[in-house]
């Protein structure tokens, strides 16, 4: 069946949603999909027929040894290569300061390096970080929302209000088309702070950009939106807190 | 730490940060899931096993690269699982042995955990529904449906496997694929007579 760009393609919804398309047939539903709203629909619909497929099934009950399989495996894995290893608060600072090339940036690294000289493979989370900045530098810290619980971050802005740097921990890392956002809030407008990524590891930093010195914002948010940013917040929020005083 | 208070999401963030405690509990909630379609998938024991394995092992080295916004953590562990079955039947290049009415009609399975009740409730429903919808589904329409989702085999060559025409496999599954949609979307109302094939 050959289909034009503008022909409907309801038949093959099931099929595509399913899976079992030829990629040809795949192609077609695409090419045609983006500028049919009754056909997204129709299809988001099929993909939760999908979803909901395994709930229809007969279960199996897995043998009782297969868990102590499974650990095993995963034991041997992480002795081959120990992927997971935190990595230390030197790096991810290191990495938090890298464009800190103008003078404040070089002081607040220098503090931040007599700050951890003492403990600093003893930090393990953000939170022990903000404990321990001094008053030449003012934190604020990131939440995360019900969308990334384990997500945390913290912005480190400068007395003055006109530099900033922002850490943050635990973010799923995204696909090439998204990047994560940093709204910076006042009454209510949202100026952009920048993009950024995170690793795998779901850390990232990013050196701030502000239209308006920092310390006239009240509130910060982070938002997933397409590579390169948006003009205002689209996607979830991932992140989110409030200046206090 | 008691990982049984924690949601599904939670738990892969745990696992992301290499908590073997949090994959023990995935490993409970899911198990029988993972198992179940691997099984109806492949139709040995074995190889299901060995794909469980394989799914768990990908869930802890790349918990990090799910994204809650996108999917439910149970959709995310049964596309992991679907795939692996598929390519594991497409490589062995033989007769799938896939069950052909793998299909019940019976309170199963919590599918997953999440801090939001209402939404738990409302799969709840959405999931009886399905099942009631599938057990009304003509077998033929059913057969043809477990080796598309199970089997993940185009229209053709499921139409070998059944020796039935093209036509009538793609028309199979488009019906059962239109019954259970409208199930899912308007539960019983939805619940017209069907054109049999």
């Amino acid at each position: 069946m050959n289909i034009e760009p503008n022909d409907h393609v309801t038949d093959w919804l099931p099929a595509y949603a399913l899976g079992i398309l030829s990629d040809a047939e795949c192609e077609a539903v695409e090419s045609h999909l983006p500028s049919c709203q009754a056909c997204r629909e129709e299809l988001a619909a099929y993909a939760r027929v999908v979803e909901a497929l395994p709930a229809g099934m007969v279960l199996h009950i897995p043998p009782a040894d297969l868990k102590d399989k499974v650990m095993q495996r995963i034991h041997r894995t992480a002795q081959a290569a120990p992927q997971k290893a935190e990595r230390t608060w030197w790096r991810r600072l290191k990495d938090a300061f890298r464009p800190a090339t103008t003078a404040w940036g070089w002081v607040s690294f220098v503090l931040v390096l007599f700050l951890a000289f003492g403990n600093l493979f003893a930090w393990q989370r953000l939170s022990a970080l903000e404990r321990r900045v001094s008053a030449d530098l003012i934190t604020i810290a990131l939440q995360g929302t019900e969308v990334t619980p384990q997500a945390t971050g913290l912005l480190v802005v400068s007395r003055d209000g006109r530099h900033g740097t922002l850490v943050v921990d635990g973010l799923p890392a995204l696909d090439a088309v998204h990047q994560y956002q940093l709204w910076l809030i006042r009454d209510g407008e949202r100026d952009s702070g920048g993009v950024f990524a995170v690793d795998t590891e779901g850390y990232g930093s990013l050196w701030i950009e502000a239209p308006q010195p920092l310390l006239e914002y009240s509130a910060f948010g982070i938002t997933i939106e397409p590579a390169g940013g948006s003009a205002g917040p689209t996607g979830d929020k991932v992140l989110g807190g409030e200046r206090s005083g | 730490m008691d990982y049984k208070t924690l949601d599904d999401v939670s738990l892969i963030a745990r696992i992301a940060h290499a908590d073997e405690g949090a994959l023990d509990e995935l490993y409970q909630r899911y198990s029988r899931l993972v198992f179940s379609v691997a099984l109806h998938s492949l139709g040995e024991a074995t190889l299901a096993e060995e794909v469980t394995q394989e799914v768990f092992l990908r869930i802890w080295k790349k918990a990090e690269t799910y994204r809650a916004s996108h999917a439910k953590v149970y959709t995310w562990i049964v596309a992991i699982t679907r795939n692996r079955a598929i390519d594991i039947l497409r490589q062995a290049r033989r007769r799938p042995q896939i069950d052909p009415l793998p299909w019940v009609d019976q309170d199963s399975l919590k599918m997953h955990a999440s801090e939001d009740i209402e939404l738990e409730i409302e799969d709840a429903i959405q999931h009886q529904r399905l099942r009631a919808a599938l057990a009304k589904l003509p077998k033929a329409q059913r057969e043809a449906l477990a080796y598309a989702f199970f089997g993940g085999f185009s229209h053709q060559e499921i139409a070998d496997l059944l020796a039935q025409p093209l036509g009538t496999v793609k028309t199979r599954i488009r019906l059962a694929m239109q019954r259970l949609k409208q199930a899912l979307q308007f539960g019983d109302e939805g619940d017209e007579p069907s054109t049999r094939t």
